[in-house]
């Protein structure tokens, strides 16, 4: 079985009396340790589909099925209950918490799930902060990082609960093209060492280059579904 | 639970400048609140106080016709205890009732003390010395001398009355008056005392003598105008007041007297009883007011943090975990503000009662004797108030931040990552 499957999926957004439809019917299958990116244009619905997948949105039609569950079908507090657990995020703005230090933002989403012991909590996170390459900035506040920084944390909070998936929407749109790298291969890493599967969006065609699959998307439809070898 | 605990704390401190000023604002209203409490409670306390003292008991018991014309001061409508047995045994009966403390019997009446020039009008009390020096605070006002004793053909009068006949302590005087058989007498008595309260009825108005002596000349034997009770506690009569209305019935004395407790039947009283409420009322405005500079801090706070709410929403946190961040920090802010607050009030509060700032002597000149009310107020610092304050001012901050913490709690967490 995949881990999440769309059907028919259609996001019609209702703009004043003007109809926005955002995607027009999306079939995909999604297998768990895949490492796959969505491309497409400006417009073309990248967004609201990965929000449609992260449980944020619903569908107008048809049927997301997430690991085994018809995700459409859960009550919003359940649908957070399983992004908790089950799914991580990656912002493009990479939506850290000023006030609190990396350990913190990183801890969040690990003291969000509440069962975690508080020495298991501290090996996770300082363990994750190290395999991104962020172990002597612990203790640092995000204003004192740089981008590339700021989004390595961004990745550790997403990946330090150990998810089934991770969606990230154009994680590198506000880095350098090194630093776009350098984070792909932190995210390549990742997928590889924890089998966690990743979707992220990107305009960038050197950083799509390092998904295993590709998907573009225009006018809401996927116009094209490749394997990158 | 807890993050959100630690998450709310640390967030007053993104921009601290504007969290000090709304826990300054909380903190000023509830050190307001403290303070005009403390001031209104003891001019309120106060005017209920030597209304007891000096007008009503906790409960009286007069004459149902006496009741009728009390200012006219008639000897003809007594308590002459039930069924004409005498004010002793009645005090006895009464005494027996659980919850009544002391029987406080009065004759109050008519007299004047001819000078060259004119008559002064005055009003005699005779009273049992022992219990007034214990029921009321009259001792402190006794500025010479001492209080009359039972037996002895003596009086004590306030310092402007005894100025007004050109008297002084030690000196003999007549007193004219009019027995309760209605024929005119003069009797001297010796000036022991001299009192001086700032109250007009008591420093220009009434002499003191002893009960034995009034009954003697006024030709009541074992009666009184009045019946004072005194009770375990004034502000909780119910109890006691239904047994002595039983006692009455049980006496067939209920048609004959009226059982009126302090705060029934007088108008000032009625007028203080509504002004504490209205007050109580503008304490909760005054938090309010105090609330809204919270109120407004809040807005922004979840204006700005609204993409922080959907990356919250995005990892999972539910949306009444995000109402319940919000108003714990609107909680914090309160409870902060609220404790400065109690201490800086409390601190005033006993300023103001050490130094006895609030002096309304000069306002209270002219005003009649039929107005008690201690010119010098000093407010009381009293533990229930500050818990009052506090208290008022969590809730009150509380209740307003759950308005802009409902909005956080609404947002679609799509819009909110999309926001700037
Ligand atoms: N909340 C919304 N209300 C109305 N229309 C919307 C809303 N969000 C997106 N749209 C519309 O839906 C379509 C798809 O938008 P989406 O943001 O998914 O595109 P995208 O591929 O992510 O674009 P970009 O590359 O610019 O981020 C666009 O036409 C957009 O204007
Ligand atoms: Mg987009």
């Amino acid at each position: 079985m995949s881990l999440l499957k769309l059907q028919g999926v259609k996001k019609i957004y209702q703009q004043g009396r003007v109809e926005v439809e955002a995607l027009r019917g999306i079939d995909l299958e999604i297998e768990a340790g895949e490492f796959t990116s969505i491309g497409g244009p400006s417009g073309s619905g990248k967004t609201t589909l990965l929000n449609m997948i992260g449980c944020l949105h619903r569908p107008t039609i048809g049927q997301i099925i997430f690991d085994g569950d018809e995700i459409e079908k859960l009550p919003k507090e359940e649908l957070a209950m399983l992004r908790r657990h089950n799914l991580g995020f990656i912002f493009q703005d990479y939506n850290l918490i000023p006030v609190l230090t990396v350990y913190e933002n990183v801890e969040l989403a690990l003291r969000l799930l509440g069962d975690v012991e508080k020495k298991e909590i501290k090996e996770r996170v300082v363990n994750i902060l190290k395999s991104v390459g962020l172990g002597d900035y612990i203790n640092r506040k995000p204003n004192e990082l740089s981008g590339g920084q700021k989004q390595r944390v961004s990745i550790a909070r997403a990946l330090v609960k150990e998810p089934k998936l991770v969606l990230a929407d154009e994680p590198t749109a506000n880095l350098d093209s090194k630093t776009s790298e350098d984070v792909l291969e932190v995210m390549l890493e990742m997928n590889q060492k924890l089998t966690t599967t990743f979707i992220f969006s990107t305009h960038d065609p050197q950083v799509m280059e390092y998904a295993k699959r590709l998907l573009t998307l225009k006018d809401g439809k996927i116009i094209e579904d490749r394997k990158n070898s | 639970m807890s993050y959100l605990i630690d998450l709310a704390t640390k967030n007053l401190f993104r921009n601290k400048l504007r969290s000090f000023i709304s826990i300054l604002a909380i903190a000023l209203s509830v050190a307001l609140v403290v303070f005009v409490k403390g001031l209104v409670g003891a001019f309120i306390d106060n005017m209920y106080s030597l209304h007891i003292q000096y007008q009503a008991g906790d409960i009286k018991i007069i004459d149902q016709e006496y009741q009728k014309k009390e200012r006219l001061l008639s000897l003809n409508y007594p308590v002459d205890g039930f069924n004409g047995g005498g004010i002793k045994a009645m005090e006895g009966e009464l005494k027996r009732i659980k919850g009544i403390k002391r029987v406080i019997p009065r004759i109050k009446f008519g007299a004047a003390i001819s000078t060259e020039d004119e008559m002064i009008r005055m009003m005699g009390w005779g009273v049992e010395a022992s219990k007034e020096l214990e029921f009321t605070n009259i001792k402190d006002k006794l500025v010479e001398g001492r209080m009359v004793r039972r037996g002895q053909r003596e009086v004590v009068m306030g310092a402007d009355l005894l100025k007004k006949i050109g008297l002084k302590v030690g000196d003999k005087t007549t007193i004219l008056y009019q027995t309760s058989f209605a024929s005119f007498k003069g009797s001297t008595f010796k000036i022991v005392g001299k009192i001086k309260s700032g109250l007009k009825l008591l420093d220009e108005e009434l002499f003191y003598l002893p009960l034995d002596q009034a009954q003697k000349i006024l030709e009541m034997p074992d009666m009184a105008t009045d019946l004072l009770l005194e009770t375990d506690n004034y502000r909780d009569l119910e109890g006691v007041l239904a047994k002595v209305e039983q006692l009455f019935k049980d006496k067939s004395a209920d048609q004959r007297y009226s059982i009126i407790p302090w705060d029934k039947g007088y108008s000032m009283i009625g007028m203080l009883k509504v002004g504490e409420k209205i007050y109580n009322g503008i304490y909760i405005f005054l938090v309010i007011l105090g609330a809204f500079v919270v109120i407004n801090t809040m807005i922004m706070i979840v204006k700005e943090r609204t993409k922080e709410v959907g990356m919250m929403t995005a990892l999972g946190v539910k949306s009444k975990e995000i109402l319940s961040m919000f108003i714990i920090e609107g909680i914090i802010m309160g409870m902060v503000g609220s404790f400065l607050g109690v201490i800086v009030g409390a601190l005033i509060t006993k300023l103001t009662a050490i130094t006895g700032i609030i002096d309304y002597s000069k306002a209270m000149k002219g005003v009649s004797g039929n107005i008690l009310m201690n010119p010098i107020i000093r407010p009381e610092v009293d533990l229930s108030n500050l818990l009052y304050a506090f208290i008022l001012g969590v809730v009150v901050t509380a209740i307003t931040a759950i308005i802009p913490a409902r909005k956080a709690a609404k947002l679609d967490p799509t819009e909110a990552l999309r926001s700037n």
